[in-house]
């Protein structure tokens, strides 16, 4: 017993020791905030997590290392601003932010290399990094996320909301969304699966698209590539009208429609209609090869 | 019909069934007919010629056009890869892999001296930009501008076989917009004052 109690005393003393060497501090701040308000949040490098809380209070807790100058939290109008200060002389210090903010605040986060996650947010997210990942729960309300290189997950309640995610070559995986979608990458490739969709717009220029779910009665949907595949299995109330193009690109389907040649020169086209033809499916690519079904 | 000509008429019978005019007016009308006929005989050619051209002759022309505008855009912002201005870098190294060799649709712009003092401005601006990324970043947007470059040397490659291909204009419009987004989400991105 005696043992066991100096070996953690032993423990707790080297920690201490190590944080101390390393120079790291901690930082904690509440503020009160609007229910409705905006909170925007900035941070270089480590991470940042935003929870959504009943209070009307933005709280805030940090681990700074030596690089970091300083946290400031400033609130003015319903505007919280979280900010993790650098020095000037260029010097790159990480901190890794715990923010709890009123659950319906409109949240803006802008990282560079910090990896971003949100959780219980119900208002609208504005999510930015150029190599940080991102993490988010989809709360029902729009969402606009770009991201450089960071992979993006997303996993959202099938409630609708307008989304706008664009990569350059991070990838994105999509699950449980819903209403309208406008997705675009570079490079990465771009995994959506949609509880009921009323448009999706999708563009890549070599990352494969992948999409599975339903479509409202009459949705659009829209995906293009030059050099990436296109994967759609969606089913749609109503049906829809597809239409679907490639230049040296295969076609298949689950349908057993054929496709059809533009005469002498290169290039498949197949089109037709599933169901009423209430909805319309657009898929075109030049190299890719695509596969389309209306059933999981 | 007023004073002397006024009389009661009680009923339809005492109308005259037919009043004949005073003047014979078929020839003006027959004359005036004839005239409509032969103006729009005139006429039919030029409106059937105008209906006669294709409506996708149309949308290759506006496609072409908004071709051409992206060019535009695009090639502004682009590297100089060619110009040999500034050092030479890994970015203006994979540039140079497909810059090289100018497209029918490069030919109307690089010979502009506004294009290439812009394209050769914003060429320091992207390598500034670039340089400002973290390594990883960096690297992964270089890799994905060089995608971008694949795709609209294999588009262009392919409408050099295909000219009146709508599919492969909408890609390269499309391509030239994602690299115009790409440049300036780089842009945003290592902006020290605004961050992406």
């Amino acid at each position: 017993m005696g043992f066991s109690r100096l070996a953690a005393a032993i423990t707790v003393l080297f920690a201490s020791a190590a944080a101390c060497a390393s120079g790291d501090k901690t930082f904690e701040r509440q503020v009160p905030a609007e229910a409705h308000g905006v909170v925007d949040i900035s941070n270089v490098s480590g991470t940042v997590a935003v929870s959504g809380w009943d209070r009307p209070e933005v709280s805030v807790r940090a681990q700074l290392d030596e690089g970091v100058e300083r946290v400031d939290v400033s609130t003015d109008h319903g505007r919280t601003t979280v900010k993790v200060v650098l020095p000037h002389s260029g010097h790159r210090g990480e901190a890794d932010l715990h923010v709890q903010i009123p659950k319906d605040s409109e949240l803006t986060v802008s990282a560079v290399s910090a990896d971003v996650t949100t959780t219980g947010v119900t208002g609208l997210q504005r999510l930015n990094t150029v190599s940080g990942d991102i993490t988010a729960e989809l709360g029902g309300s729009d969402l606009e996320l770009k991201s450089v290189s960071g992979n993006v997950k997303l996993k959202g309640h099938g409630q609708p909301a307008r989304l706008h995610v664009s990569t350059v070559s991070g990838d994105v995986h999509l699950e449980h969304g819903a209403g309208d979608l406008e997705a675009g990458t570079v490079s990465g490739t771009l995994v959506v699966s949609l509880d009921s969709a009323r448009s999706v717009r999708a563009r890549s220029t070599s990352g494969d698209v992948h999409f599975e779910g339903k479509l409202a009665r009459g949705a659009d949907f829209d995906a293009t590539s030059v050099s990436g595949d296109l994967n759609v299995r969606a089913s749609a109330e109503g049906g829809y009208a597809y239409e679907v193009s490639t230049f040296s690109g295969d076609i298949s389907n689950c349908f057993d429609a054929t496709p059809s040649e533009h005469g002498h020169m290169p290039g498949h086209k197949l089109q037709g209609t599933r169901g009423d033809g209430a909805g319309h499916m657009r898929l075109k690519t030049m190299s890719g090869d695509v596969q389309l079904c209306d059933r999981k | 019909m007023s004073g002397a000509d006024e009389r009661k008429v009680s009923s339809l019978r005492e109308l005259s069934p037919a009043i004949e005019p005073a003047r014979d007016l078929w020839p003006q009308i027959e004359a005036r007919i004839n005239a409509e006929r032969s103006t729009a005989a005139a006429a039919l050619p030029r409106i059937a010629r105008a209906r006669a051209v294709p409506p996708r002759w149309l949308a290759a022309a506006a496609v072409v056009a908004s071709v051409a505008v992206g060019v535009w855009i695009g090639r502004s912002v682009l590297p100089a890869a060619r110009s040999g201005a500034g050092v030479e870098s890994p970015l203006s190294a994979s540039r140079a892999t497909f810059a090289d060799a100018p497209t029918a649709l490069d030919v109307a712009y690089v010979s502009d001296p506004r294009y290439q003092r812009d394209r050769a401005a914003l060429m320091k601006t992207l390598q500034a930009r670039l340089a400002a990324l973290p390594p990883p970043a960096r690297d992964k947007v270089m890799a994905s501008l060089a995608a971008i470059s694949r795709a609209k040397q294999d588009l262009e490659n392919a409408l050099g076989k295909d000219p009146g291909n709508a599919l492969l204009q909408e890609l390269l419009v499309n391509t030239y917009q994602d690299e115009m987004r790409v440049l300036t989400d780089v842009h945003e991105a290592s902006d020290p004052g605004r961050g992406i």
